[in-house]
């Protein structure tokens, strides 16, 4: 599986509004079967990147392929293989949440009834409203039902659970899950952006961090966690320490707070030999590894 | 048996998955014959990835600590080993080494060691007690 070609892969990518380099150089490749998650603060270059997937936007430079397909030439190959959840989703009014999976499923070769059923109920979604009354939440989890019904090989997530209530979050990462890998797992693959990083924590296997527009750490979530580490030590007296290597070291008299960026071993033999009253560490979950991240330098 | 995951242990996900697999099949929470439960409502519930789940499973099958029969699920196995009696030894000394290491560095003497060892030892075999004891009654 691993000698295909990726579903996304994206090199040197560069889209600017204007003079404003919206993403400046940015490439990431994103294998079958995996879910990835995109990180970045707003404005980072998250948006304005997926919709240069989506053909929603064109590149000014560099080259994006989907399915190893580029998106601006065969845009109805590549759309049809993928659905998209954006953040804001808007459906017709007048039309009521069955109008609207009908009208969406014209455009599927195929779509799963019998899921659209279990969602519908999932959720408690009336098929005869109307989609103009329905909660923001309710839109999303339409939107969602749209989105896993044609049992796309690729799903791509735009922020997709900001402003929801905590019981629609969940429900919608269990359907991620649940409901859209059931089919064939090993070729589902998820492209999340998101700033809700805990509660995809358990579904991403890899991560792209972007910062200005540019890739700032791209790696597997479970090396990520080995390699950040936080390490707490406490001595009898306050200690001298070079701590060398670390990414960040907070003291406050006789306690250490050191963030640990792979090369923690060193550092806790370095602790040790000082003969700490304790000594703790742990790693880093994936949120905190983005919050730290702002002390990595992008990749010149 | 009960799951929890951790992600500020610093083990990948999946290994988490199978340490707890073995340590209920060691102290009784799992018995032989038993089933674990299916890959999807189990992901759901830890809402983690599906791939996740399948490669605890496939390593545990690996290890030979469970078994997998087609269309009816992934079953605790009998304990049984394939591998020899000096081979056997060979692992697990490779364990109780790094546990000697750690009591050295954490300074807990040979004694202590030896008492906390024997008091594991109870413990886990207090568990297995109660796990049968149980069975019995149900």
């Amino acid at each position: 599986m691993n000698n295909e070609s990726p579903v996304i892969e994206i090199q040197n990518l560069v889209r600017r509004y204007g003079k404003h380099e919206a993403v400046n150089g940015l490439s990431l490749s994103v294998p079958t079967g995996k879910c990835y998650g995109f990180f970045g603060r707003n404005g980072a270059g998250k948006t304005t990147t997926i919709k240069c997937l989506l053909n929603l936007l064109q590149p000014d430079d560099g080259s994006v392929r989907v399915f190893g397909l580029d998106p601006r030439r065969q845009e109805v190959a590549v759309k049809s293989r993928l659905a998209y959840v954006p953040d804001q989703v808007a459906f017709y009014p007048w039309m009521t949440v069955q109008d609207t999976l009908e009208y969406l499923a014209s455009f599927r070769t195929t779509w799963n009834r019998e899921i659209e059923a279990d969602l519908l109920r999932r959720f408690q979604l009336d098929p005869s409203k109307k989609t103009s009354s329905l909660s923001k939440g309710q839109r999303t989890q339409l939107a969602l039902i749209g989105a896993i019904c044609p049992e796309p090989e690729l799903l791509v997530l735009d922020e997709p659970t900001s402003g929801l209530d905590p019981i629609v979050r969940r429900e919608f990462i269990e359907t991620v899950i649940g409901a859209y890998q059931s089919g064939d797992p090993g070729r589902r693959t998820v492209f999340v952006s998101t700033h809700l990083i805990a509660e995809f924590e358990g579904l991403i296997d890899e991560f792209t961090i972007i910062e200005e527009g540019r890739e700032l750490l791209t790696m597997n979530a479970d090396a990520a966690r080995n390699r950040f580490k936080k390490i707490r030590a406490r001595f009898s007296q306050e200690p001298t320490l070079k701590l060398l290597g670390a990414l960040e070291v907070k003291r406050a008299g006789r306690e250490v707070e050191i963030l640990a960026n792979g090369n923690s071993e060193a550092l806790l033999a370095e602790l040790k030999a000082q003969s700490p009253e304790e000594l703790r560490a742990e790693s880093l979950t994936l949120e905190e590894i983005f919050v730290a991240s702002k002390v990595l330098k992008p990749a010149p | 048996m009960r799951w929890q995951i951790d992600f500020r242990s610093g083990t990948p996900v999946y290994l988490q998955l199978v340490e707890q697999v073995r340590h209920a099949a060691a102290s009784g929470g799992l018995r032989t014959g038993e089933s674990l439960p299916s890959i999807r409502p189990l992901a759901e519930e830890l809402r983690v990835n599906r791939n996740t789940i399948a490669k605890a499973y496939a390593e545990l099958e690996n290890q030979g600590v469970i078994e997998t029969l087609p269309g009816k699920g992934c079953f605790l196995k009998e304990v049984g080993s394939l591998l020899t009696k000096s081979a056997r030894n060979d692992l697990l000394t490779q364990e109780i080494d790094r546990a000697v290491v750690a009591a050295h560095h954490l300074q807990i003497g040979d004694d202590e060691l030896l008492a906390l060892v024997k008091k594991r030892l109870e413990a886990f075999d207090r568990h297995n007690q109660d796990a049968n004891h149980s069975k019995d009654h149900s």
